[in-house]
């Protein structure tokens, strides 16, 4: 049977995370909580919910912020004029945030488009090229809580100019087949699926139904200070980095009422870690203002989000230095909000 | 306290399930008993960052089916085995990018206290890239079969029961699979090449 040890010694042991089980446990009361009102799990865990309530939504890219060389930058001369004009740009936003229209429509619906660098390279031989691959996904919540997510691949580029190159003298292929993945050039017909075993929204962990996100404080510093409340436990410690994420979230992937969002935008405005980059465009050459903040300091890892202070909604995010990812994570926003159209599989754009 | 009065009164786990018909918060003492093994045995397959979401949809799929469960059949941890089994098999992409990872850079070894499996370790890191990509290149049925043999150490009678193919068909994939595996790693791996040798 020596085999079978070989084979226990290639998978080793994988490491545990003392929080998870308490995070599993979590998502399955709100799930069992969801199906039938009647649950004593909630009693039985107490304890355990505090931790997991705690835990936060991407704990692979959230750590402890701490700031090597943003910090110097932001100590320096230049901090001031950014930051005043970082600060007034975000508060304008949150004028406009807060004159937006209250929830109609049967659903709440994001649709995002994706790019993300495939993580192996392709070709044969001497011409191996990275591919770049863009995926438009929807988000559909129906006031009742149900969900579903649909996708579709719009096809995979070759990433640069030198990996065109590599591609046309590898006979320009227009699919791969890459280690159980299947890739092409062109759209593939797309999915709709009904998700199930989840809460709609999470924000620094805690999970949210629409009700709880009408209930949060309509007030900066109040808003403030619930979120880091709520991400006290975080392993690593409370980072501004996870609070100013967990605001911005605010803003872009949840249905959260108009003064909410003035607030998230007002409380930003306040945080010492979020930069102003000045004026971007996003990958669709829509304007807006870049703002970055750290997620985690080493490895470095970054979210820069780019806002259009006249609608107050956010057009685009890109991660940068996430672990394990070729290459930035890039979610354009193409449309967040109500709609009283069904679910269906997203159409091409 | 719900688990503090299972400890105190111990019960047997198809009787758990029952009794979680009529009360679901019984069910939490199943989730309590079998998370870490089954957690462990979805995070070797997938990787830690998949694992989180196939857990919790195992157990929440063992709760949505539990009138279903049959204790004659199958104990409660191998039907719970078979859940996610099922599930994994429905994650192929990951299992594959798992296994590169590991062909490549092996598990993190650095624990200490664990000096002495360092000879172990070494001695099979040279056939790691090409035991990976074989397990890789396994067909997933036969797959399914080896790793509930080799990591969750389930009988033939339970992966039977947790899979709900007939038993003969347990011993014929667990051939097939172990055998591609030696014809992989026959000319380099003296440990199999030895016991090949040994049974004649």
């Amino acid at each position: 049977m020596d085999e079978l040890k070989t084979i226990r010694e290639l998978y080793g042991e994988p490491q545990a995370d003392p929080i998870l089980k308490a995070r599993v446990r979590k998502r399955l009361e709100a799930e069992l909580l969801r199906r039938r009102r009647r649950l004593s799990w909630t009693v039985a865990v107490a304890g355990l919910a505090v931790a997991a309530a705690t835990a936060i939504a991407v704990p692979s890219v959230i750590g402890r912020a701490g700031p090597p060389n943003q910090v110097t930058e932001i100590a320096g001369a230049p901090y001031q004029t950014t930051a005043i004009s970082g600060r007034s740009v975000l508060l304008a936003a949150a004028t406009t945030a807060e004159s937006g229209s209250a929830a109609t429509g049967a659903y709440w619906r994001v649709r995002k488009l994706y790019r993300q660098t495939y993580p192996e390279r392709l070709g044969r031989g001497e011409n191996r090229y990275r591919v770049v691959e863009s995926r438009l996904t929807e988000q559909w919540v129906a006031r009742d809580g149900r969900v579903w997510s649909g996708s579709r691949a719009l096809g995979a580029r070759p990433m640069s100019g030198a990996d065109e190159e590599a591609w046309r003298r590898d006979g320009s292929p227009t699919e791969w087949s890459s280690e159980g993945d299947v890739l092409s050039t062109s759209p593939d017909k797309g999915m709709l699926r009904a998700v199930t075993g989840k809460v709609p929204f999470s924000m620094a962990g805690h999970q949210m139904t629409f009700e709880q996100l009408r209930g949060l404080p309509a007030d900066p510093a109040a808003l403030k200070d619930w979120v880091t409340e709520a991400v006290r436990d975080v392993p690593g410690g409370s980072t501004d980095g996870v609070v100013a994420d967990a605001l911005s979230g605010l803003l872009w992937s949840k249905p959260s009422p108009p003064d909410v969002r003035a607030a998230a935008y007002r409380a930003l405005a306040d945080l010492p870690n979020v930069r102003y980059l000045g004026k971007a465009t996003d990958e669709q050459g829509r304007a807006g203002a870049a703002f970055s903040f750290t997620l985690q300091a080493a490895p470095p890892v970054r979210r820069t989000l780019i806002i259009d202070p006249d609608s107050s909604q956010v057009l685009s995010s890109t991660v940068t230095g996430r672990p394990g990812v070729t290459g930035d994570q890039v979610e354009v926003v193409l449309d967040a909000g109500w709609t009283d159209d069904k679910p269906a599989v997203p159409d091409l754009p | 306290m719900t688990t503090m009065s299972w400890a105190a009164h111990p019960v047997g786990d198809a009787e758990v399930i029952q009794l979680s018909l009529d009360e679901s918060e019984r069910f939490s003492a199943i989730f309590d008993t079998y998370f870490g093994e089954i957690h462990r045995y979805v995070a070797q397959r997938l990787g830690a960052d998949h694992a989180e979401d196939i857990v919790a949809e195992t157990f929440l799929t063992a709760f949505r089916k539990r009138a279903r469960y049959d204790p004659s059949l199958a104990s409660v941890r191998a039907w719970l085995y078979g859940i996610a089994t099922n599930l994994i098999g429905k994650h192929r992409r990951f299992e594959v990018r798992t296994l590169r990872a590991l062909g490549r850079y092996g598990v993190d070894t650095d624990i200490p206290g664990h000096e002495e499996q360092v000879a172990a370790q070494v001695s099979a890191e040279s056939l790691r890239p090409s035991l990976a990509a074989a397990m890789a290149g396994l067909n997933q049925r036969d797959r399914d079969v080896l790793l509930l043999v080799a990591l969750a150490g389930l009988s033939h009678e339970e992966i039977a029961t947790a899979l709900d193919i007939p038993y003969g068909t347990v011993g014929s994939r667990l051939n097939r699979a172990r055998k591609k595996l030696r014809a992989t790693l026959g000319g380099t791996n003296p440990i199999l090449e030895s016991e090949e040798a040994g049974r004649g």
